[in-house]
This record gives C-alpha cells, sequence and structure tokens, in this order.
C-alpha cells in the first residue's frame, strides 16, 4: 500500500479526477489524526494556523529588529552629527569694484587671495573664473607670458577662456555668476557656478557684457 | 646633479631614501634565503623547529632590537629638525606640492586617472585586493618559509605591486617630479618655468573619432569605441575561464575565488596599459592618451 | 651585598618579584607567565622564531614605534591648541622655546615616518615567508586594518602644524573624496544622488566646504583619540591572534617535506 500511495503522489495529474483516493492516501501518510489538545497561547504543533513563528521566535526577532533599528538610529544620528546646521565661512556674494578699473584683455588677481576668483575683462564684458583646479583643487597660477593657468600640483593647464588642454585636469576651470549691482560695481556670487561641460557658459550671469 | 642631492637629503625625504635602502635591501635577502630553501630539500626554518625558551632568547633579541631603534631614532632626531615651513594660506599653492611621501604612488597615478579612479577606487581596491590575498590562494605550500619555487605567481604578482607600482612610483614622485608636476631626470635642475607640451587626446580621437560633437555633446561613436574597449578588456576574465575551465587549477579555485583573482588582475593590468598609453605614445611624438571611455557620467 | 640578600628576603620584595632568579627552567617560564607584559609570549617558541634573519623584527618595530608615538604625542598635547588662530604659534613656540620640545616633535615626526616604513616591510615579509596562509587568514586581514589605520594616523597628524606643507598635502588629499562614486559631490553618480558640496562624504572629514578650523579640530580628535583608539583594539586582536593561531608561522615540521 505504500509504494502504491507513492506512485500516486508523484503523479497528481492522474489523481486530480479520483478525489476518493486522494483522501485515502492522505490518511496513509498520517494514519493517526491529530489529536487536538485545546491550548490557550499556542497553536497545536502540526498546526500553525495564521501563526507563522512561535510568540517566543517573534519576541526574539522583534528584539533583534529593535537591537538593529537602535544601531541604524545611532549611526544615521552620529552621521548627522557631524553635519552642522551653521557655517562659518566667508561669505560667497562680493562686490569686486567698479567695471572702469580693469584693464581690457587682463587677468585680474587682485580677488584670487581673498575670494579665490580671477576676474577677465574682454573687449566686450567681463567672466569670473573660480580659481581652483578641477582636478585636486590646488590654486593653479596665471602666467601672462604662456597666457595660460597652469596648476603646480599635477600640471594641468587652462587657457584663458578657463578651458583646460593639458594635464590631468578633467573639466574647464569653474566660472562665477557675474553681475552689474544697483550701485554700478560688480557683484560676483562664488556659490553659483557655470559648468562649460554643461552647456552653461552661454547663460546669462555666466557673463557680463560690458563695452566702455 | 646637486638638484638630485638637494632632494634626497631633504628632512622629509629621508624616509624615501630608507623604503629605498630597505625594500631593495629586503628583497634580495628574500631571494637569496628562497633560492637557499628551494635548493635544499627541507627549508632552513623547518630544521631550527626545536623550542627554545622565549627568556632569555626572544627576549634578549626583543631588548637588543629596542635599544638599536631608540638609538636611531633619537639620533635621527636630534640631528634632523621637524620642516616647519610658511603658515598655512589658501591663496598660495607651493609648487610642487606634493602629499606625504607614502601617497606619493597614488598622487603619481593622479596623472594618469581621474581622481576618482587613482583616489578613491584604486585604494580601495588595493585593500580589499590585499585582504583578499589569503582566501583567493589556494596553493598550500610556502607556508611559514622562504621559498620562490613552490608559489612564483603570487610572489612576482605581489613583488609586481608592491616594488613597481607602489616603491617605485613612489620614489618617482619624490625624486624626479618637479614643479608643475613636470618629470625630471635625476641630472636635470628643477625649472619652475619649465613648460612641457601635454596635450592628451582622448584615445578613440588617436582613431580619428572625435569625442565630442560639434555641440559639445559626447559623440555615440566615441562613447561605443570606449565601452567595447573596457568593456571587453574585462571580459578577458570569462573568456579564460571558459577556455580552462576543465582543468584541475580551475576546478580547485572555483567560479568565485576566479572571478576575483582575474578582476584584480585585470584592473592592477589595466593601470599599467593606462599609463603606458599616456606615456608610451609621447616618445614617438605622439599625443598621449587622456581617456581610454568619455561617458556623461564618468571617464576612464 | 648582605643587605640586598636581607631585602631579596623581605615580605615587600617577595611581593613584587614572586620567583627568584636563579636561572632554572622553570624560573624562565615564570619570568614570562608572571610578568604582565612579557605574558604576551608564550613560554617557549620554535627557534627559528628567535632567527631575526627570518622574522625582520619588523612587527616587533612597528608595535615599539606606536608606544614612542602614543608617548611624545602626549607630551605634544601639552603645548598645542588644535585652532587656526594658535596651531601654527604652538608650533613656533614649541620648535623655539620649549626645552626639549624639538626633539620631541621631531622623534613624533621621524618615528611616524619609520612607523608607515616598518608596517609596509612588515606585510612584505608576511607575505614572502606565506604567514597568511592557513590558519592566519582572519590575522592577515586584521593587518590590513592596521596598516591603513597607520597610514590614516599619520596622515591625519600631517595637517596640524597648520604649515603650508600641511595644508595643501591635506587639501590634495580630501580633494579625492569629492570624487567618491556615489558618495562625492563630483563624482560618478555623486550628483544624480543629490551630492551637493555641504553634504557630501567630503564634508565629514572637513567639517565645511573646504580645509580650515573645522578640518584642524576634526583632524585633531581623529589623531589623538579615535584612530589610535581604533588601532589599539585592533593591535589587541592582531597579537591575539598570533597567539592563538599557534605563534609566529613556521613549517609545519620537517615531516612535510
Amino acid at each position: 500500500m505504500a509504494d502504491q500511495a507513492k506512485n500516486d503522489t508523484v503523479s497528481p495529474a492522474e489523481n486530480r479526477s479520483t478525489p476518493i483516493l486522494q483522501k485515502e492516501v492522505a490518511s496513509q501518510i498520517s494514519p493517526t489524526p491529530l489529536p487536538r489538545k485545546p491550548k490557550q497561547d499556542r497553536p497545536p504543533d502540526q498546526d500553525p494556523g495564521i501563526w507563522r513563528m512561535s510568540r517566543r521566535s517573534l519576541l526574539s526577532v522583534a528584539g533583534w529588529m529593535g537591537f538593529l533599528g537602535f544601531i541604524v538610529v545611532s549611526t544615521v544620528g552620529a552621521l548627522r552629527y557631524m553635519f552642522p546646521r551653521v557655517l562659518f565661512e566667508p561669505p560667497t556674494k562680493f562686490k569686486a569694484g567698479f567695471p572702469q578699473d580693469f584693464v581690457i584683455g587682463e587677468v585680474s588677481e587682485k580677488y584670487k587671495d581673498e575670494k579665490r576668483v580671477w576676474i577677465v575683462r574682454q573687449r566686450d564684458g567681463f567672466y569670473a573664473l573660480i580659481s581652483i583646479c578641477t582636478h585636486l583643487g590646488c590654486t593653479p597660477r596665471w602666467l601672462p607670458g604662456d597666457d595660460k593657468f597652469k596648476c603646480p600640483c599635477h600640471g594641468s593647464g587652462f587657457y584663458r577662456s578657463g578651458v583646460n588642454f593639458e594635464g590631468p585636469a578633467p573639466r574647464p576651470l569653474e566660472r562665477a555668476s557675474i553681475a552689474l549691482a544697483d550701485d554700478g560695481q560688480i557683484e560676483i556670487d562664488r556659490s553659483i557656478k557655470y559648468l562649460y561641460e554643461k552647456n552653461e557658459w552661454g547663460r546669462p550671469g555666466s557673463f557680463l557684457p560690458f563695452i566702455g | 646633479m646637486q638638484q638630485i642631492l638637494q632632494i634626497i637629503t631633504k628632512p622629509d625625504n629621508i624616509p624615501i631614501v630608507l623604503l629605498l635602502v630597505s625594500v631593495i635591501f629586503f628583497s634580495w635577502f628574500a631571494w637569496t634565503k628562497g633560492r637557499k630553501n628551494d635548493a635544499q630539500e627541507v627549508p632552513d626554518e623547518a630544521t631550527m623547529d626545536d623550542k627554545v625558551q622565549v627568556w632569555p632568547y626572544l627576549v634578549r633579541v626583543e631588548f637588543l632590537a629596542t635599544i638599536a631603534v631608540m638609538a636611531v631614532l633619537v639620533l635621527w632626531s636630534v640631528f634632523l629638525d621637524a620642516p616647519l615651513e610658511e603658515p598655512a594660506n589658501r591663496a598660495l599653492t607651493p609648487n610642487p606640492s606634493k602629499a606625504p611621501w607614502y601617497f606619493l604612488g597614488l598622487q603619481e597615478l593622479l596623472v594618469y586617472f581621474d581622481p576618482w579612479i587613482a583616489g578613491v577606487v584604486l585604494p580601495t581596491l588595493i585593500i580589499v585586493g590585499l585582504m583578499a590575498i589569503p582566501y583567493i590562494d589556494i596553493n598550500e605550500k610556502g607556508n611559514g618559509y622562504y621559498t620562490f619555487r613552490h608559489r612564483k605567481f603570487a610572489i612576482l604578482t605581489f613583488s609586481f605591486g608592491f616594488l613597481i607600482l607602489w616603491v617605485a612610483l613612489i620614489v618617482l614622485g619624490t625624486f624626479m617630479r618637479g614643479p608643475g608636476w613636470n618629470f625630471f631626470w635625476p641630472w636635470e635642475k628643477w625649472d619652475p618655468h619649465y613648460v612641457a607640451v601635454l596635450t592628451n587626446v582622448d584615445l578613440s580621437e588617436m582613431f580619428g573619432i572625435p569625442t565630442r560633437l560639434p555641440d559639445n555633446s559626447i559623440n555615440p561613436a566615441s562613447f561605443m569605441f570606449g565601452a567595447v574597449l573596457v568593456l571587453g578588456y574585462y571580459t578577458i576574465g570569462p573568456a579564460y575561464w571558459i577556455w580552462k575551465r576543465n582543468t584541475d587549477l580551475m576546478k580547485k579555485l572555483g567560479l568565485v575565488r576566479y572571478a576575483i583573482i582575474s578582476f584584480l588582475l585585470l584592473s592592477m593590468g589595466g593601470v599599467v596599459i593606462k599609463i603606458i598609453l599616456r606615456l608610451v605614445p609621447t616618445a614617438f611624438g605622439i599625443n598621449p592618451v587622456k581617456y581610454v571611455w568619455v561617458t556623461p557620467w564618468f571617464n576612464i | 651585598m648582605a643587605l640586598m640578600e636581607k631585602f631579596k628576603k623581605s615580605e615587600f620584595y617577595k611581593s613584587i618579584f614572586r620567583h627568584s632568579y636563579q636561572d632554572t627552567q622553570r624560573n624562565r617560564a615564570l619570568q614570562i607567565v608572571d610578568n604582565v607584559f612579557l605574558h604576551l609570549h608564550p613560554v617557549r617558541v620554535p627557534r627559528h622564531a628567535t632567527n631575526i634573519g627570518f622574522t625582520w623584527g619588523m612587527g616587533g618595530i612597528t608595535f615599539l614605534l606606536f608606544l614612542v608615538l602614543t608617548i611624545t604625542g602626549v607630551i605634544l598635547m601639552f603645548y598645542y591648541r588644535p585652532t587656526a588662530q594658535f596651531a601654527y604659534e604652538d608650533m613656533k613656540y614649541l620648535m623655539n622655546d620649549v626645552p626639549f620640545g624639538p626633539l620631541m616633535r621631531n622623534m613624533h615626526r621621524w618615528a611616524a615616518h619609520a612607523m608607515v616604513l616598518t608596517v609596509m616591510l612588515h606585510m612584505f615579509r608576511v607575505f614572502l615567508t606565506g604567514s597568511y596562509k592557513p590558519p592566519r587568514q582572519f590575522n592577515w586581514m586584521v593587518g590590513v586594518i592596521l596598516l591603513v589605520l597607520t597610514l590614516l594616523l599619520s596622515f591625519s597628524g600631517y595637517l596640524l602644524p597648520w604649515d603650508q606643507l600641511a595644508i595643501w598635502a591635506v587639501t590634495v588629499g580630501t580633494n579625492m573624496a569629492r570624487a567618491t562614486p556615489l558618495l562625492g559631490h563630483e563624482g560618478p553618480f555623486g550628483p544624480e544622488l543629490g551630492m551637493r558640496i555641504n553634504n557630501d562624504v567630503r564634508f565629514v572629514l572637513l567639517g565645511g566646504t573646504e580645509v580650515g578650523p573645522p578640518t584642524l579640530l576634526r583632524f585633531y580628535v581623529g589623531h589623538c583619540i579615535f584612530l589610535p583608539l581604533i588601532a589599539a583594539i585592533f593591535m589587541a586582536v592582531h597579537f591575539w591572534r598570533v597567539r592563538k593561531d599557534g605563534g609566529i608561522s613556521g613549517p609545519e615540521s620537517r615531516k612535510n617535506f
């Protein structure tokens, strides 16, 4: 009988048409029906019912989840602690004097030390280059003789326009927002940047048209 | 010549001279010991397996070593002052400006790779690769004694990584990288006004495929060219596996170990290839390669 | 001499030295076992483990240099304030006006350089003798972590003099963190994930958007407290595992050949 039962179970397709046989087989697998003792706190051993886990393992899992949650929240909190709400850094927006103070065709290093920008005046206007090498943040030098910016750290070179042409720098220098303030002075905001590789150099704030 | 003497005797460069001397000495020393063991049936260490008491035989060695090290350290500190330069100034970058000597190998790699590779990915790979060594080296021989015969591949690979890609690059970065991070031979004078022509082109441009279209967006052809080269390079690993998968060695290694080994080895090889692509064309008067693969998100 | 002999028989002396110095096997063993510092060692080791030609002594020297650095480092802290206003002045003061100040600073600096060197050589030796092979795989991993910690300790100390050398080495070093994939604001896929200059991984290191006073403080705390503590914990594990994994490596026995 046992063999027969086994054979039947491996070909369930045949069984579908004979429900009576199936019932027989089921009774043969567990010949003695389970004694169903009524229990207050626990479903019967063989029949978990809606309970997928026992109360003890549920509490254990809940405990571990709580512990993990605590660790995760503490880590996030510790990380958040490293980002203060207020920074004491110099303001990024400043006035750089009147346009007439600059000479056409000159790269002004007047604000390089203090504000880390070069102000370049061309025949048709101004742009401001941030004097931070796009490679690793060194301060390049303006070499008037070679008409280029050269970074001393790893040898990156940039044209007067800020476009990189030699060395390891991955992209051109960044341009800062430049505009005329109400009092006629040039106003530069370093926190607004225009990137060449994103085609932002044509945008209004990146260039200050000025003839005079 | 005066230049190189000046650099070597700079107080902060003494460790590099020590590094160079000690690494050469110890490589030679380990090599002789290994060859001697290889020539013998039983390595020397195995014949010295009788036990001795730690007190006094080990403690006295430690004591003498401590005295020697302290003596050297005190003398070194009495006669050489640690450098203290001008106060920090954010606007004035010294030329050349160098990282601490032990990072100069990585700084040298910055010439060849974008910072995210040279500064982040490669160090991570070095650390992970070093940690993985015990688990991917399944050679049971050569445990606890000097040898070369029993583990040629392991020793050659590690020595290449340590001696060439780490120590030699440190030495190069210290002694031969001058102002503007330009290369100077030891007999040349460091000229701060020296201008090297460093016009780089992308590899696809060498084959006539422009990297960028006229509107400054990336040329799909160039993108595909780079993708095929880089990804194709990494398929050497799986291809070799398919070819050799039935050999004893590969069966013993298993797929996971093999995947890790081949990835690490190909990455190491890739670094060398990129360095060659940058250095060799200059020797033939061709513009060196900047990127092999340019994408909108990253460049390799 | 008689007085000395009498002293040696006193309760006071015996409470400190629990055994005589007579050269016996037992006393040699007790010398190691009864001493809190020496009992890091086993009582007996294979003879090749005492051979400096085998070990090069680099691991031990590294530990010695760590101790030297701890002591000289604490001494330097008496005169150093980690603020942009005072740090450089304090260095000048230490170098010019503090007796033995230059010696302490030089020892700290050169021992740090030497430690990086000996750690590398230790790793080289352990590799060449195949000592990372079973059962010592895990200890090799701990060793790699210690190597990284040594480099980080040395690098974080580099900023503290607050001179040109310091600020630019650290500027270059930490700018690489900008380019961290995913977590840096200039790294691949970083901007796409919302990384900006004031919330990426570099900011955690610097405490600001550029190397400035908060950076000095962060590096100071990391250099003097955080990293040495972590390193000490890993060192304890490292030494413990050397013992537990069967002491210093060597060929199993000559029967294997």
